[in-house]
């Protein structure tokens, strides 16, 4: 290609970046986009706050043994600095009686539960819990664990242990998962896992979204017919590769204003607690420069295709069949994701990876995830350009035949016939 | 050169050749293969065969740069605006933007459209996207302009503006080729004509040439009463009615004399004129013939 060409490429790139950078459509796309994945950032981080509200709680023990020991389990459980559980003495009342005024509170609001240790409880290891709502699955493992806990004390005490020496012997393991990498181990707290996945359903949907936008673009610019006044002065191929590019830099445009503004968001919001106590994942800079790369492959390669389609039809509703196929390997990349998210190193997700339909979204997932060796990802690109080369030389054949054709939809043969004659 | 669009052999073995400077016109019925033709030469389309030279060098785009292309399907980007969109289209021609920009102003003066610049093409009417489109056309100050059916879809006021500004393009040295229907239009402006039809070349040369190898026997006949009769008398080949007179086309060897007489004795004749056949005529016939040769 010589200067010509690439300077006239460059045109029609502006230009079609200009045209889609300043509709409303993307305006409200770019601002929306971060308000909607921050609103899902935040909310949850508030509801877990809301949640973290203590519950207030009353222990009624049969034998009277467990009462001490329980209500300094619960007590002991704190989140944030904040106890979990507030604890209310119950009723001085015979037994029968406590518990009828234990109920009644609990129905009135006053209580969010009470906890009901009856004869026995220590031998059979068996209690009750009584609560407006019992749904809540996290207090109610809390709970469980400080019943075993004091159980355990009374248990051990029995058998002849030193109390004193008891919390030392029974103390909690912590377990922290460790995030390796060449720069050495980092912890992780779980945060990763999910970034890894929005980071996925971020270049999956912007390859979409982009090669759509192309789509329609070719489309309307065959139904105005200024396609015929395009080709006369530059070759469809130029004309192709510069809405490609033009376009493909809006897309890209608009992530990074997404990624600014998540990112400023989640600065704001902070270490706290971000989707319920994760930490703002720690990403590491070679993740978004692939994020950015695979972004650029994936729309290129789909993009390719989605202009040919374009050029074939002459409007939306006929390229819908056309598409279909074409989305295949994007559902099948889609199924195997969370194969690859559990075992990225497998057999199968090397070979997935290097597949290059499927290359742009599972290879960046696995390098998300946990950082293949580097000669799989060179390879993967590679692949993948070698791809790109072959698509944009059918689809500009393709294009090349179709801007031109009005009337009846081409069959998929016809569509071959144009590519080999042209 | 030649193009076959699955059976249909659009253009077969077309030779035509435009001189430098002069205003030619493609003139041939519809689906004649005119709008084939000129894709072909702006390598919209490519040929099955034959070649294609502009201003004495192979079609390449270097050739093409110097040539301005206005389509039969009109077609501009509707919802840029006019200025950038202009603009935009002589740079992908070659210009440079700052001297695209510096000519853009007395054109859309010329054609009226200074106060619609900053306008988005589809808020003009159809006529003021007409005049848009052959800025689109000229603005690159092209050697060659290559205009599909000019004048359709303008009024008459845009009709007689476009015939100047084409005559002035003309008087400046660049070459004009125009493909129409229009026999009017054409025998106003055309030096030099071509007529196609299937395909074919029928004939080509000067108007004056094509005008006087179709001879000199046509006779305009304007009259008051029942002039049916017309057609029988002898040595009449054709008769084209144009509602306030009559052009009547006579046989090599016929003598205009009898025709006076005979129209004289039963009508009341206001006009009776021997003249050069017009182009539109001399198309009717051709093409009649043609199509009836082919059947």
């Amino acid at each position: 290609m010589n200067g010509t060409h690439l300077r006239r490429l460059l045109r029609v790139a502006r230009r079609e970046y200009l045209e889609r950078v300043r509709s409303k459509a993307f305006m409200v796309a770019t601002v929306l986009g971060p308000l909607i994945l921050g609103g899902m950032m935040i909310v949850p981080a508030l509801a877990a706050r809301k949640a973290a509200a203590p519950l207030r709680v009353s222990v009624l023990d049969a034998d009277g043994m467990l009462l001490g020991p329980v209500e300094r389990a619960l007590g002991s459980l704190t989140e944030g600095g904040t106890p979990r559980f507030l604890l209310r003495p119950a009723p001085q009342a015979p037994f029968e009686q406590a518990r009828h005024e234990l109920r009644e509170q609990v129905l009135r609001g006053d209580l969010d539960g009470f906890l009901y240790l009856p004869p026995g409880a220590l031998a059979a290891s068996q209690a009750e819990f009584h609560g407006r709502s019992v749904s809540a699955m996290m207090e109610m493992r809390l709970l469980e664990r400080a019943l075993a806990e004091a159980f355990m004390r009374v248990r051990l005490t029995r058998e002849g242990l030193d109390p004193a020496r008891l919390g030392a012997l029974m103390r909690d393991v912590d377990v922290r998962t460790m995030r390796l990498s060449t720069e050495g181990a980092r912890e992780d707290h779980g945060a990763g896992f999910l970034f890894s996945t929005v980071l996925l359903f971020a270049i999956y949907t912007s390859v979409f979204m982009w090669g759509q936008a192309l789509m329609n673009s070719v489309i309307e610019e065959k139904a105005n017919r200024v396609v015929e006044v395009m080709v006369s002065s530059v070759s469809p191929e130029t004309l192709l590769g510069g809405k490609l590019l033009g376009v493909g830099a809006a897309g890209l445009t608009q992530l990074m204003a997404w990624a600014a503004t998540v990112g400023l968001v989640g600065l704001y919001v902070g270490g706290s607690a971000v989707a319920g106590g994760a930490r703002v994942p720690e990403v590491g800079g070679f993740v978004l420069v692939a994020f950015v790369a695979f972004f650029l492959l994936g729309f290129f390669l789909y993009g390719s295709f989605y202009a040919a389609v374009g050029a074939a039809v002459n409007s939306m509703q006929e390229a819908q069949n056309l598409i279909l196929p074409l989305m295949l390997p994007v559902i099948m990349a889609m199924m195997f994701f969370p194969v690859v998210l559990r075992s990225p190193d497998s057999t199968l997700s090397v070979v997935l990876s290097l597949i290059p339909l499927m290359a742009p979204l599972i290879m960046f997932l696995r390098i998300s995830v946990l950082m293949p060796p580097l000669w799989q990802v060179a390879l993967s690109i590679a692949l993948t350009l070698l791809a790109i080369a072959g698509v944009v030389w059918t689809a500009a054949r393709i294009y090349r035949v179709g801007i031109l054709m009005y009337g009846k939809r081409p069959t998929f043969p016809e569509i071959v016939r144009w590519v080999r004659q042209s | 050169m030649s193009k076959t669009f699955g059976t249909h052999r659009a253009v077969r073995a077309l030779s035509l050749e435009v001189p430098r400077g002069a205003v030619f016109g493609l003139l041939g019925p519809n689906g004649a293969g005119k709008t084939t033709t000129l894709r072909m030469v702006m390598n919209v389309l490519g040929p099955d065969s034959g070649a294609i030279e502009i201003l004495g060098r192979p079609s390449d785009q270097g050739g093409r740069d110097r040539v301005g292309y206005m389509p039969e399907e009109r077609g501009l980007y509707p919802r840029m605006a006019v200025e950038e969109q202009l603009v935009y289209l002589a740079e992908l021609k070659g210009t440079p933007r700052a001297e695209a920009q510096r000519r853009v102003g007395p054109w859309l003066e010329r054609l009226g459209l200074s106060d619609w610049r900053q306008r988005k093409l589809n808020e003009l009417s159809k006529g003021m996207q007409q005049k848009a489109q052959f800025i689109a056309t000229v603005l690159h100050e092209p050697d060659v302009l290559i205009l599909d059916e000019p004048m359709s879809g303008l009024d008459p006021v845009g009709a007689d503006l476009m015939r100047d500004i084409l005559l002035d393009l003309s008087r400046q040295g660049r070459t004009l080729v125009l493909s129409s229907h229009q026999m009017e239009t054409v025998e106003r402006l055309c030096d030099a004509i071509a007529l196609i039809d299937r395909g074919q070349k029928l004939l080509d040369g000067t108007v004056a040439e094509v005008k006087r190898r179709y001879g000199k026997n046509t006779v305009v006949l304007a009259y008051e009463g029942d002039g049916s009769f017309l057609t029988k008398v002898a040595g009449v080949e054709r008769l084209s009615d144009f509602g306030q007179y009559v052009e009547v086309r006579l046989t090599a060897d016929a003598d205009p004399q009898v025709l006076l007489r005979e129209a004289v004795a039963r009508l009341r004749v206001s006009r009776f004129e021997i003249v050069e056949p017009s182009l539109r005529d001399i198309f009717v016939a051709q093409v009649t013939g043609h199509g009836q040769e082919a059947a």
